[in-house]
C-alpha cells in the first residue's frame, strides 16, 4: 500500500496511460509535392500511404510486429472552389487545369515503440496520422487556411464538448493534434508568405515544427545556408515555432545538453524514399550516387523520429494540453457562458432569463433542426465525410457526393436524436435553478454542437451549390467545344472538296493553317474579353 | 573585280558564292536574342542562366531583409552582349521574380502575359514609322517555363500560364532541379506533364522536322543526322535540367560543371545526369535560328494581323498607315480593376458621408432659423404687449 501512494505522480499516469495505450496526433502539412507522403511511409517504416495519381490498394504493414492499421485512411474535411472532391483520384490530364481545392485525411495505426528498443513490450501508441492534400496546388491558397483552422478547431472542441458534459463517453477519442510538422520546400531563398502565415496561424492550435524536406538538392554548405536563412525568417516574421528550450533550474545536464543540440539542429533537414536496397535500408539512387535515408549527417531523420516518438513525445503532448488548448478553453468558455457568469452573480432570476437565449436557441434546433436537415440534405448534398476512401470512384460524379450526403445526414440526426435523449430538460420550461457549474455542464456542449452543426451545414450548403455550379459550367463548356469541333469538320470538308479537285499540296499545309488559325482565336478571345 | 574574281571558281558565275557573302553580313552585324525564365523563386532560373551562357550573367538577388514580403510580380530585364570566336550575340534575358510564390496567385500570369504583348505591339508601332531603321526589339524569343519536381504533375496555375504564353511566344517546358527525381521517379513525372500537355492543347515549341526530305528520298546524311536529333530532343521534352556555376573534378580528372553532394557529382554537362546539353543544343546550338524565325513569322504575324484586323473593322476608310487604338491595357488588367471598383466605392462613401454632412448642416441651419424666429416672434410680441402697457398707461395718464 505505502509503496503504491509513493509513486511519482508521472509515473502513475505513465501506467495509466499505457494501459489504454497512448493516443497521439500528427499533421503534416506543406505544399504538394514537398514529400509528405513518403514521410508518412517511412515514419512508419510501412508502405500504408499511397502517392498522388497512384492509387495502390496495398495496406500491408510490411513490419507486422510494430505498425497495424486499425482505420484506413478517411477523408475527414474537405473544400474545395468549384466542390469536386479530387482526393485520390488518377490522373485525368483534360481535368488538370481544375483547383483541387483541399483535403484533409486521418489515417489510425496502433504502434509499438517504434524510437526506444529496450521499452516494454506493450507500450503501444495509438498513433493518428493526419495528411493534407491540396496546399499550393490551388490558384488561391486562402481557402486553405481557414480548412486547417477549421479542423484543427473542431478537434478542441470535442474536447471540451466531452470535458463539460454531464454524462462522459467511456470510450471517447481524443483527435487534438499534439504535433505539426510543417515542410518547407528547398527553395535555397527563405520562407514565403503561405508558409508564415499558414505557420502563425495553426501555431495558435498546435506545437508546429518547419522541417526541410527534399534535403538531397542541396550541398552540405548550401544546407547550412538554408538552414540559417529560415531561423532568420522565422525571428523577421515571428513566426511562434516549437522551439526546443533548456531550463536550466529544472532540467537536469543531460536533457539541456539533448535539447540544445537539437535547437542546433533545427530546423531538420529529412531526406526520405520509397525504394529499397538489398539490405533492406531505404535509399534513393541516383546515377551519380547512392543515398542511405538515415545516414546521420546527410539527413535528420533518425534525429527527428526520436523526437517526435521518444524524448519530447510528451513534451508534445503537454503542451497541446495545458498551453494551448487551456488557452483555446478560456477563450471559448468566456465567448459561450459571458452572459451567463455576468448574470448569475446578481440573482437568479435573471439568471433564467439570460440562460434562455443559448437554450431556446438549441431548443429551436432541435425542433427545426430534424426538419431543416431532411430538407437541405435531401438535395444531393455534398459533403465532408467519405465512407470509405478505398472504395473506387466512379466517373459518375453524383455518386460519391450522393453516398457523402447519406453518411452525414444519418450523422446529423444522431446527433440530434442524442442531444433530444441526454436533455430531457430543454423541452422544459419550467427548468429548476441551476448552479452556474451545472449552467455551462449543459449549454456549452450543446451550444459548441449547435455551432458545429450549423457551420457543417453551411459548408455543405455552399459546397453543393459550388459543385452544381461548376458542374454547369463544365457541361456548358463541353457543348461549346462540340460545337466548335463540329464547325471545324465542317470547314476541313468544305475545304477538302475544294481542295481535291487542285492538288494534294493544300491538304499538306492544312496542318500549318490549323495552327495559326488557333492562334489567332486564342488571341482573338482574349482581345473580346478587353474590349 | 578581281577581288571578287579570286573567290570564284573559274568556270561559274559566282553565284553560289551568296551564301558566304550572307555569312559576311550575318558575321559582322552580329544577332540578338531574347528570353525569359517564368517560374516560381528558389527553382534555380538564375543559376540556369548562369550556367547556359557560363557566365555570371545575372547576379543572385540579395536577400531580402526586413521588410515584409513581397506581393507583386516584376518584369527584370537583363542586357548583355555575348562574344565567341568575333560572332557578337546581344542577350536580353527576362526575368519574372514574385511569380507564383503568393498566396492568391490568381491572374499572377498577367504581367507576363502583357509584357510579351507590349513587345510586339512597340514593334508594330516602330514599323508603321515613316523612318523605321532604329528598332527597338524586344520580342521574347523564347519562354522557359520551369516546373517544380514535385513527381506529382502539373498545377492549375502551371497549365493557365503555359496555356497563355503559348499562344504568344516559343514555350519550352523544363523540369527544374532535377537532382531530387530518381530515373523512375523522373520518367513517370515527365510521361505525366507529356500527357496533360497533350490533352490540354498547350502548344510548345518542337524542332521543325523536315519530313518532305525523308520522304523524297532525298536526305543526304547531314540531314538525317540533324532529323535525328530533332527527334531525340522532342522525345526529351520536358527537358530535366540541373544547374550549377561551380566547376569540380570528376574521378576521370576532368574538370566540369557539377554540383558537389556528399553522395556524388552530378555532372551538368553528363547526358545520363540531366538534358542540359540537349537543352542548350535546341536553344543556341542548332535551333536559335528556328526560334526567333518562328517569332518573327508565327506569333507576331500572328498578333499583327489580329490588331490590323481588328482595326480595319472599326474605321474601314482610313488609309494606309493605320492608327491602331492603344491596346485597353488599363482596362485589361484585373488588378486594376479591382482597384478602380475599390476607388469608385471609397469615392462614393465619401459623397455619401460630406452629403449627410451637409444635410447634417443645412438641418442645423433651419433649426436656427426656426429658433431664431420664435425668438424674433416672443420680443416682437413681447414688445406688442409693452405697447399696449404704454398705450393702457397713456390713456390712464389722460
Amino acid at each position: 500500500m505505502n509503496r503504491d501512494s509513493a509513486m511519482p505522480a508521472n509515473l502513475l499516469r505513465r501506467k495509466k496511460d499505457t494501459k489504454r495505450g497512448i493516443t497521439y496526433t500528427m499533421l503534416l502539412c506543406g505544399r504538394d509535392g514537398v514529400g509528405k507522403t513518403t514521410f508518412a511511409n517511412n515514419l512508419l517504416e510501412s508502405n500504408i500511404f499511397s502517392h498522388k495519381y497512384n492509387v495502390v490498394n496495398q495496406i500491408t504493414a510490411e513490419n507486422e510486429s510494430k505498425v497495424k492499421v486499425i482505420s484506413p485512411t478517411k477523408v475527414v474535411s474537405y473544400n474545395s472552389k468549384n466542390g469536386i472532391p479530387t482526393f485520390m483520384s488518377e490522373l485525368d490530364p483534360s481535368r488538370a487545369q481544375f483547383e483541387p481545392g483541399i483535403t484533409i485525411t486521418s489515417t489510425s495505426v496502433e504502434i509499438g515503440d517504434l524510437a526506444d528498443e529496450t521499452a516494454n513490450e506493450d507500450d503501444i501508441i495509438l498513433f493518428n496520422l493526419v495528411n493534407t492534400y491540396g496546399i499550393g496546388e490551388n490558384l488561391d491558397d486562402s481557402l486553405c487556411f481557414d480548412e486547417l483552422t477549421t479542423y484543427l478547431e473542431q478537434q478542441f472542441d470535442l474536447v471540451l464538448a466531452e470535458e463539460t458534459r454531464i454524462k462522459r463517453n467511456p470510450r471517447f477519442e481524443d483527435t487534438r493534434v499534439h504535433i505539426i510538422l510543417y515542410f518547407i520546400e528547398p527553395t535555397g531563398h527563405g520562407l514565403r508568405e503561405l508558409d508564415v502565415e499558414l505557420m502563425k496561424r495553426l501555431s495558435r492550435y498546435s506545437n508546429v515544427l518547419p522541417i526541410i524536406s527534399k534535403a538531397d538538392s542541396f550541398g552540405k554548405e548550401e544546407l547550412a545556408q538554408f538552414k540559417k536563412t529560415i531561423m532568420k525568417d522565422v525571428e523577421l516574421y515571428n513566426v511562434p515555432i516549437y522551439k526546443f528550450e533548456v531550463d536550466p533550474e529544472d532540467d537536469d545536464l543531460e536533457t539541456i545538453e539533448e535539447n540544445q543540440t537539437l535547437a542546433s539542429l533545427q530546423p531538420f533537414s529529412i531526406i526520405c524514399s520509397d525504394v529499397k536496397d538489398k539490405n533492406g535500408s531505404y535509399v534513393r539512387s541516383y546515377p551519380w550516387g547512392d543515398i542511405n535515408i538515415t545516414t546521420d549527417n546527410i539527413s535528420d531523420l533518425k534525429v527527428l523520429k526520436n523526437v517526435l516518438f521518444g524524448s519530447h513525445l510528451q513534451e508534445f503532448k503537454d503542451t497541446t494540453q495545458n498551453l494551448l488548448y487551456e488557452n483555446y478553453r478560456a477563450e471559448k468558455l468566456s465567448t459561450v457562458t459571458s452572459p451567463h457568469i455576468g448574470a448569475s452573480g446578481k440573482d437568479n432570476t435573471a439568471n433564467r432569463a439570460s440562460a434562455a437565449p443559448s437554450l431556446s436557441n438549441f431548443a429551436s434546433l432541435v425542433n427545426t433542426g430534424q426538419f431543416k436537415s431532411s430538407q437541405t440534405l435531401a438535395m444531393n448534398l455534398e459533403g465532408a465525410r467519405t465512407p470509405e476512401l478505398k472504395e473506387p470512384y466512379d466517373n459518375d460524379q453524383a455518386s460519391p457526393i450522393k453516398k457523402m450526403s447519406q453518411a452525414l445526414k444519418e450523422e446529423n440526426e444522431e446527433i440530434i436524436k442524442n442531444i433530444k435523449m441526454e436533455s430531457p430538460l430543454i423541452n422544459d420550461h419550467n427548468i429548476p435553478e441551476k448552479t452556474k457549474l451545472r449552467n455551462i455542464s449543459e449549454t456549452v456542449p450543446y451550444v459548441l454542437r449547435h455551432e458545429r452543426i450549423i457551420a457543417r451545414q453551411q459548408k455543405l450548403e455552399e459546397l453543393e451549390a459550388q459543385s452544381a455550379k461548376e458542374l454547369q459550367k463544365r457541361i456548358q463548356d463541353l457543348e461549346k467545344k462540340a460545337h466548335n469541333l463540329k464547325l471545324r469538320e465542317k470547314l476541313l470538308r468544305q475545304q477538302k472538296d475544294h481542295s481535291s479537285s487542285s492538288s494534294s499540296l493544300t491538304t499538306a499545309s492544312s496542318g500549318t493553317q490549323l495552327k495559326k488559325e488557333d492562334t489567332l482565336t486564342d488571341l482573338a478571345s482574349i482581345a473580346s474579353g478587353r474590349n | 573585280m578581281s577581288t571578287a574574281a579570286v573567290a570564284v571558281p573559274t568556270n561559274s558565275v559566282g553565284i553560289s558564292n551568296l551564301p558566304n557573302q550572307r555569312y559576311k553580313i550575318v558575321n559582322e552585324k552580329g544577332d540578338h536574342f531574347t528570353i525569359m525564365v517564368c517560374g516560381e523563386s528558389g527553382l534555380g532560373k538564375t543559376t540556369f542562366i548562369n550556367t547556359l551562357f557560363q557566365t555570371t550573367l545575372k547576379h543572385q538577388e540579395p536577400r531580402r531583409n526586413n521588410g515584409p514580403i513581397k506581393k507583386t510580380i516584376d518584369i527584370d530585364i537583363t542586357r548583355a552582349v555575348l562574344e565567341e570566336k568575333n560572332f557578337k550575340l546581344r542577350v536580353n534575358v527576362i526575368d519574372t521574380p514574385g511569380f507564383g510564390d503568393n498566396v492568391n496567385n490568381n491572374k499572377s500570369w498577367q504581367r507576363i502575359i502583357d509584357f510579351i504583348d507590349d513587345q510586339h505591339d512597340s514593334y508594330m508601332r516602330q514599323e508603321q514609322q515613316p523612318f523605321r531603321k532604329i528598332k527597338f526589339d524586344l520580342r521574347v524569343h523564347a519562354v522557359l517555363y520551369f516546373i517544380k519536381p514535385t513527381g506529382h504533375g502539373l498545377k492549375p496555375l502551371d497549365i493557365e500560364t503555359m496555356k497563355k504564353i503559348s499562344t504568344r511566344a516559343n514555350l519550352i517546358p523544363v523540369i527544374a532541379k532535377t537532382d531530387t527525381l530518381t530515373q523512375q521517379e523522373l520518367s513517370t513525372f515527365k510521361l505525366r506533364i507529356r500527357q496533360v500537355i497533350e490533352t490540354q492543347e498547350i502548344r510548345i515549341f518542337t524542332p521543325p522536322i523536315d519530313e518532305s526530305i525523308l520522304s523524297n528520298g532525298s536526305a543526304t546524311e547531314d540531314n538525317s543526322a540533324a532529323i535525328e536529333h530533332a527527334r531525340q530532343l522532342i522525345e526529351s521534352m520536358p527537358f530535366a535540367i540541373v544547374g550549377s556555376e561551380e566547376r569540380f573534378t570528376n574521378d576521370k580528372g576532368v574538370q566540369v560543371i557539377a554540383r558537389k553532394y556528399p553522395w556524388g557529382l552530378v555532372e551538368i554537362e553528363n547526358d545520363s545526369h540531366c538534358d542540359f546539353r540537349k537543352l542548350r543544343s535546341l536553344l543556341l546550338r542548332t535551333n536559335l535560328l528556328d526560334l526567333i524565325l518562328s517569332t518573327e513569322e508565327v506569333h507576331y504575324e500572328a498578333y499583327r494581323a489580329l490588331r490590323l484586323g481588328n482595326s480595319n473593322e472599326e474605321n474601314k476608310d482610313s488609309s494606309i498607315p493605320i492608327n491602331t487604338p492603344a491596346r485597353k491595357l488599363l482596362s485589361s488588367n484585373p488588378h486594376f480593376k479591382e482597384e478602380e471598383n475599390a476607388l469608385k466605392k471609397y469615392f462614393t462613401e465619401q459623397v455619401k458621408a460630406e452629403e449627410q454632412r451637409f444635410r447634417q448642416w443645412e438641418q442645423n441651419i433651419v433649426n436656427e432659423r426656426v429658433r431664431l424666429n420664435n425668438d424674433l416672434e416672443d420680443i416682437q410680441s413681447k414688445v406688442k404687449k409693452l405697447e399696449e402697457q404704454v398705450k393702457n398707461l397713456q390713456l390712464k395718464k389722460r
